[in-house]
């Protein structure tokens, strides 16, 4: 795969004097990440999205980012717009988690059952905040998931948020909304807007924790294509985990729950997902 | 689980006898069946001499409907134009008028009007919208019930289903009155779907906090419980067992045409005609269709005195009233702690039944159209679903079910 290549290293200290030792930790379509430090903030991520980039977009995902403002969420120190030779770049200033993507956590093998249960705690913690501001992430999966040193997950990756009190940035007539194949439940990839709420992100955080608790993610393992991932989400129920990692089976039963097909069989809210979690853990002394 | 009656053709004394016998409970009234004036009086007597609580069923199912003591009532429209009655103060009006009514008649709840839905549409749900919104507008304070009034085919086709729950999110009433009509208008149903979609709407109105009274239901219907329904409805005849929207529009009175006396077998959840209780008196079986004394009715004690059963005095009367308080202590029995637990009883219960419907069958009793053999299996299925889909929080949210 080849990495595009950034701006030459003038280029940051001319826009980002703030920031030394400039360095490229990653790189995905329009975008280009970067680990820094600052002086005050110390380790931050800079990204740089290169046109031609959606700059509604983009700041509906800062905006996203800032309203959500969970402890879960890496912070925004800064963005804005600089020139470059691609044209005007946006960039955006983060908090640095030093860690792992759950996607490479997971390539090594499933979590021990403990972890399972930190993940499903604190991803549906910020959930719920995105639920209070009437935010719908869609997006959640490993690869937007990261746990760094001391054990802690956290949700990344706005780009795809949804606020739900403005106006969709999707066309409506699309056949399918904007999506992860394997995560996203029925109503989103059939881009039934008016259905799209928390109950979405639950489906897709109930597909993660599977994904977590067996390594597999059986919507995706085997697929040839996306459509393929499509149809299996609306035809085959997840099979029921069988982890037993509570003593009345509880997190298979929230599991079960959280990825059913239509989103009326889910739980209600991410609130009731975030104390049935709570209940779980306490009892397992987490 | 608790047993409403749901009031149809003569059944006002059995009202005050099972009411008075319970010391109380709910009935729904029907004003197809009683006069404004026998409206009044009979919820006052039943509210002061039996302790009892009344609704009102308004049946606007068919609001084109010419059944002369339904259209005599205050509340119904002189005239009614599909295209204006719904938008305009004629809505008003009845709403009005439905709440005066609800008023004098002491009502726990408002059971609002609603059409009857062939199939689940836009402009069905469109309507339902619209009363309830005017409603609650109109009648704040008041616990509102919308009427969800199905044609079989459309409790029966998940798609429609599905469109009802979503769009039902809106509606800003406390619960629904929820009637639909049996599956080729047969009084056992048979067909799993049709059970599995009205469990999946009873456990999704429960979810959401909301009350839910299902109307004209037969013991079959016990199975609601596994849902988390709290308020099931059964009468006399099997025309307030099931619903037969067409009873509303007939301009004549009722007939029943088939008199037919059936003894409910609680063990078997079957119905049986007397001839065939004589079958089981000459094969011995007949003790074995006895019911359990917990079940508290002794309204066909007569039938287990040692005679044949065809030359002792069990008539409509008693058969009716051993129907409606076995039913009602089996509804008192069948929600359980937890939803697991609820579960597990009535499938213990149906495989029970399955068991004695097996062994009467042998001996040549049947219960025909009334044998609860034939709805084991969609009963099964139906609680299989409701498993799958709704079980995990159905289990999870049982106490404040």
């Amino acid at each position: 795969m080849t990495v595009p290549v950034g701006p030459p290293p003038d280029w940051f200290a001319a826009h980002f004097p703030q920031l030394a030792q400039v360095i490229q930790i990653g790189a995905g379509g329009q975008k280009l990440v970067y680990s820094a430090v600052e002086a005050t903030r110390g380790s931050v991520v800079l990204k740089l999205l290169r046109p031609p980039v959606d700059k509604e977009e983009a700041r509906r995902e800062i905006l996203a980012v800032q309203t959500v403002a969970s402890a879960h969420v890496p912070v925004i120190y800064q963005y804005g717009v600089a020139p470059s030779e691609w044209g005007d770049v946006f960039w955006i200033i983060e908090q640095l988690i030093p860690g792992e993507t759950l996607r490479q956590i997971v390539a090594a093998g499933a979590l021990p059952p403990t972890d399972i249960l930190r993940l499903a705690r604190d991803i549906s913690e910020p959930l719920l905040a995105a639920e209070t501001c009437n935010i719908v992430h869609r997006d959640v999966k490993p690869d937007n998931i990261m746990r760094s040193q001391d054990g802690t997950f956290w949700l990344l990756a706005f780009g795809l948020a949804r606020h739900l009190g403005l106006s969709s940035l999707t066309a409506t007539a699309l056949p399918f909304g904007k999506l992860t194949p394997g995560y996203a439940p029925p109503e989103q990839f059939r881009n039934h807007k008016k259905q799209i709420d928390a109950r979405s992100d639950l489906f897709a955080l109930g597909v993660t924790l599977y994904e977590a608790a067996t390594g597999v993610n059986p919507f995706r393992a085997g697929a040839r294509d996306p459509l393929e991932m499509l149809k299996r989400v609306e035809k085959e129920p997840l099979p029921r985990l069988t982890l037993e990692l509570t003593p009345a089976k509880e997190f298979e039963d929230l599991v079960a729950a959280m990825t059913q097909r239509r989103r009326e069989h889910r739980p209600r809210t991410a609130r009731e997902v975030v104390e049935w979690i709570a209940d779980i853990c306490r009892r397992q002394g987490i | 689980m608790d047993l409403l009656l749901q009031f149809g053709h003569g059944m006002m004394e059995h009202c005050r006898t099972l009411l008075a016998s319970w010391s109380g409970g709910t009935a729904i009234l029907s004003p197809r069946d009683l006069t404004p004036e026998q409206l009044t009086r009979l919820a006052d007597e039943l509210r002061r001499r039996c302790a009892a609580s009344v609704l009102l069923d308004p049946q606007f199912f068919l609001p084109h409907s010419d059944h002369e003591r339904l259209t005599s009532h205050d509340y119904w429209p002189t005239n009614y134009a599909t295209g204006t009655f719904w938008s305009g103060s004629e809505l008003d009006a009845m709403l009005h008028a439905l709440d005066d009514l609800n008023l004098t008649l002491h009502t726990t709840a408002v059971i609002l009007p609603g059409l009857l839905a062939s199939t689940i549409d836009d402009d069905w749900l469109n309507l339902q919208a619209q009363v309830a919104a005017r409603a609650r507008a109109m009648l704040p304070g008041r616990q509102l019930l919308a009427t969800v009034a199905l044609r079989a085919d459309a409790l029966r086709i998940t798609s429609q289903v599905e469109e009802l729950l979503e769009a039902s999110e809106e509606w800003p009433v406390d619960g629904i009155y929820l009637i639909a009509e049996h599956p080729n208008a047969g009084y056992i149903v048979e067909d799993p779907n049709w059970l599995a979609n009205k469990l999946d709407i009873v456990a999704h109105f429960r979810l959401a906090g909301q009350r839910v009274v299902v109307g004209y239901c037969t013991h079959q219907m016990l199975l609601l419980a596994a849902a988390g329904a709290r308020e099931f409805a059964a009468g006399t005849w099997m025309n307030v067992r099931s619903f037969p929207p067409d009873k509303f529009s007939a301009a004549l009175e009722e007939e029943i045409r088939q008199r037919a006396t059936w003894y409910f077998c609680p063990q078997s959840l079957s119905e049986y005609k007397v001839p065939f209780l004589d079958i089981a008196w000459r094969q011995n079986l007949l003790d074995r269709m006895r019911p359990d004394r917990r079940l508290g009715s002794s309204y066909a004690d007569t039938l287990f005195d040692g005679a044949q059963p065809s030359t002792v005095d069990f008539a409509e009367q008693s058969a009716f009233r051993h129907y409606l308080h076995s039913l009602r202590s089996l509804a008192g029995e069948a929600r359980r702690s937890s939803f697991a637990d609820t579960l597990a009883a009535h499938l213990q219960m149906i495989d029970e039944a399955e068991h004695v419907c097996e062994r009467l069958s042998l001996g040549g009793v049947t219960g025909q159209l009334r044998d609860f053999g034939r709805a084991i299996d969609a009963n099964r299925a139906a609680l299989a679903v409701l498993e799958r889909t709704r079980g995990p929080v159905l289990q999870r949210r049982w106490a404040e079910l």
